[in-house]
């Protein structure tokens, strides 16, 4: 398929027969026509240290409608956990979608995007694009808000708590070339509770586009406990973009872990705009090979009495990069607003390259900020100490990274998914 | 009979020399300590004895059963029977105790006779019952927000999964309490036997009620210049290092506490 960089309102009707064709509300089709309009116009975020503007990013994906080529067999990635609630989609495809009745009773929406549009869209237009991130933010959003092309929604009503996560699986097809662009729309409604764990996968090598827009909007008292292990392929260029934003109160937790193996820029997002709200926005990655990989985490107090916290540590091996920017941006007026960071990256080979980024921004004075950030070496004390009793070397460096991305992940609440990245982390080290 | 040899040993760090000459033979079924001021050069020979990469060996010669000690690795050197219990271990986040210490008593074994999870628990839970250690520090991060007491306790509880020929116990009396005192004591005589020797590093007397030593070395100024027996150490209690070098004719500073 052509994968053009301009001319991108040549695709206008095709854009309007995919949005007939899932029976899209009308709203929707004429955000993905104004977007269409834009692309050309805007310009790529800025990304702190990192020149992006050749990535192959801008891959317009099949819009016909055609099943894929070849398929994926989910069980490969994942187990059978029949009582979840889960959803798993490969490619463009919703295989698995699991509810248990408790949630649906309670009004819970766990399900595609393009059913979401069918069955709720007023709930869907509320939140979809309109508060987290907009369709003329920059090049990048207007091109997603045009050709997203599948999906996830999760609303869950008023008063509701969830304790068991609910669970959702993203599986990259490419066994074909197809651009994967994804959105992801979670939608906290008052007083809300629940846990989301998200992971996202690659099948196949083919060289393919992600454009990933992850929104979570949580209304007044609602507490969102965000998890995700990202682990795209090597021939995957990635663009993900995920947002939060706060009203009143309420709360975005956030734990990533960031493992692609291709090139990825994570625009790791907060606005902070209900009084009293507040974000804690962990991440943790690992760069090898000759990949780039940059967290852009930028985390905006607008609120009074606001706090936005950015913790993140990061190794990197062979001739790979990795870039933390950490952003705090304390608005004019929000008083007693609190911004707080921490980045720091390992180096494990001479070759790697690795940059950690603190940049606060403070427009008011009745605020605390701080921040720390750092890029070394793996300590030679520790590894005196653990070669001391007798552990070999390579086996003491993988601990030592273990233990320097486990200050991160030893915060995450979720014992599921501190168990996952440690395992992901692990397959990662071994495999160099 | 396991047998651990320091001929002629000089160290230095950062240029300056540190060690000036040591010479020290000890053997498994013995306890040795060794006293001395401050500044003297007994941490130094511990870390040397291990492998520390700040200190460098200008001349002489460390065997463990003839073999040659500084030629091997810090971690070749505690696979083959060394082990150094030291005050201000490490503190790494996200490795649990139990971990550490199963991948410390692995490395020891061949790749098909790995220690099975439910013997090791057993054998810590067991260990960690012999020094007073509640069972939850079995899965708290290596010596991460450890109080200093509880890093001591730690550093014998890897003493007693380890089981090592030879211990080198680095000040762990420092800063004890006498029941932390009493509790590591306790762990140390538990080691207590024929295939087992050790050297222990102090600065007071006190420990050496509770672990009687065979052999007394005293260290000054970078030598051992005088040996003795457990009385050595009591006669140094009476009489001060001050005494000792009027004994000996000895004339240096001694740098205060």
């Amino acid at each position: 398929m052509e994968t053009k960089t301009k001319d991108y309102v040549s695709y206008k009707d095709a854009l309007e027969a995919f949005s007939r064709a899932h029976e899209e509300p009308k709203w929707m089709l004429q955000l993905r026509l104004d977007a269409l309009e834009k692309i050309e116009d805007l310009d790529l975020p800025v990304i702190e240290r990192l020149r992006y503007n050749r990535w192959p990013l801008f891959q317009v994906p099949d819009l016909t409608g055609a099943p894929a080529a070849k398929s994926i067999d989910p069980f490969e990635f994942i187990e059978d956990k029949a009582e979840a609630a889960r959803v798993i989609q490969t490619g463009n495809d919703t295989v698995i979608e699991t509810l248990p009745d408790s949630l649906r009773e309670k009004g819970v929406i766990f399900t595609d995007m393009h059913t979401a549009l069918k069955e709720h869209p007023e709930l869907v237009k509320e939140a979809y694009m309109s508060k987290a991130v907009k369709p003329d933010a920059n090049k990048i959003a207007a091109f997603h808000a045009a050709f997203m092309n599948s999906g996830l929604f999760l609303y869950v009503p008023k008063n509701v708590e969830i304790e068991e996560p609910l669970e959702a699986v993203f599986i990259q097809n490419s066994l074909v070339e197809d651009a994967f662009i994804k959105h992801v729309l979670i939608y906290a409604d008052t007083n809300s509770n629940f846990n989301y764990v998200e992971k996202f996968l690659t099948k196949g090598d083919e060289k393919n586009a992600a454009n990933i827009v992850v929104e979570v909007i949580t209304k007044a008292g609602a507490q969102v406990k965000f998890s995700a292990v990202d682990q795209l392929g090597l021939n995957s260029t990635v663009y993900f973009n995920r947002k939060g934003y706060t009203h009143r109160d309420s709360t975005i937790d956030w734990a990533i872990g960031v493992m692609n193996s291709g090139n990825v820029v994570c625009d790791f997002d907060v606005d902070l705009v209900g009084e009293g709200s507040s974000s804690d926005l962990k991440a943790v990655g690992i760069s090898s090979g000759r990949q780039t990989q940059v967290i852009d985490s930028n985390v905006i107090n607008y609120g009074n009495h606001t706090e936005g916290n950015i913790f993140q540590h990061g190794v990197i091996m062979d001739r790979a990069t990795l870039t933390f920017n950490g952003i705090g941006h304390i608005i004019k007026g929000a008083k007693g607003a609190d911004a707080q960071q921490e980045s720091r990256v390992l180096m494990l080979s001479d070759k790697a390259r690795g940059d950690a980024n603190p940049i606060l921004l403070i427009d008011e004075n009745e605020v605390t900020a701080g921040h720390a950030a750092s890029v070394g070496r793996v300590d030679p004390e520790e590894m005196y100490y653990l070669m001391s009793r007798g552990i070999e070397k390579t086996e003491a460096e993988r601990l030592v990274i273990r233990g320097f991305l486990g200050k991160v992940i030893s915060a995450i609440p979720l014992k599921s998914v501190r168990d996952e990245l440690v395992h992901t982390i692990e397959r990662k080290l071994t495999s160099r | 009979m396991a047998v651990l040899e320091i001929k002629n040993l000089h160290v230095s760090i950062e240029d300056k020399q540190i060690l000036k000459g040591v010479n020290l033979k000890m053997q498994t079924g013995e306890i040795h300590a060794i006293m001395g001021p401050n500044g003297t050069g007994k941490s130094t020979l511990s870390a040397a004895i291990m492998g520390h990469p700040s200190y460098e060996v200008t001349e002489g010669e460390i065997l463990l059963d003839g073999e040659n000690v500084l030629e091997m690795e810090t971690d070749e050197r505690a696979r083959a029977g060394l082990f150094l219990a030291v005050q201000y271990p490490s503190e790494i986040a996200g490795i649990t105790n139990a971990e550490f210490m199963r991948a410390a008593i692995n490395s020891r074994r061949d790749e098909d006779d790995k220690m099975n999870v439910m013997d090791f628990i057993r054998k810590m839970d067991e260990k960690m019952d012999v020094l007073d250690m509640p069972e939850e520090m079995a899965e708290r991060y290596l010596n991460e927000g450890f109080s200093g007491g509880e890093k001591k306790r730690n550093e014998i509880l890897q003493l007693l999964m380890i089981e090592p020929t030879f211990a080198i116990l680095d000040e762990i009396d420092s800063g004890l309490d006498i029941d932390a005192l009493q509790v590591v004591s306790k762990g140390v005589n538990a080691m207590r036997g024929e295939g087992f020797g050790s050297l222990i590093i102090t600065h007071y007397q006190r420990l050496l009620n509770y672990i009687t030593p065979d052999i007394v070395h005293i260290m000054m100024d970078g030598r051992v210049v005088k040996t003795g027996g457990a009385e050595l150490a009591k006669q140094l209690e009476a009489e001060g290092y001050k005494g000792l070098m009027d004994e000996l004719g000895l004339d240096f500073e001694l740098v205060e506490d």
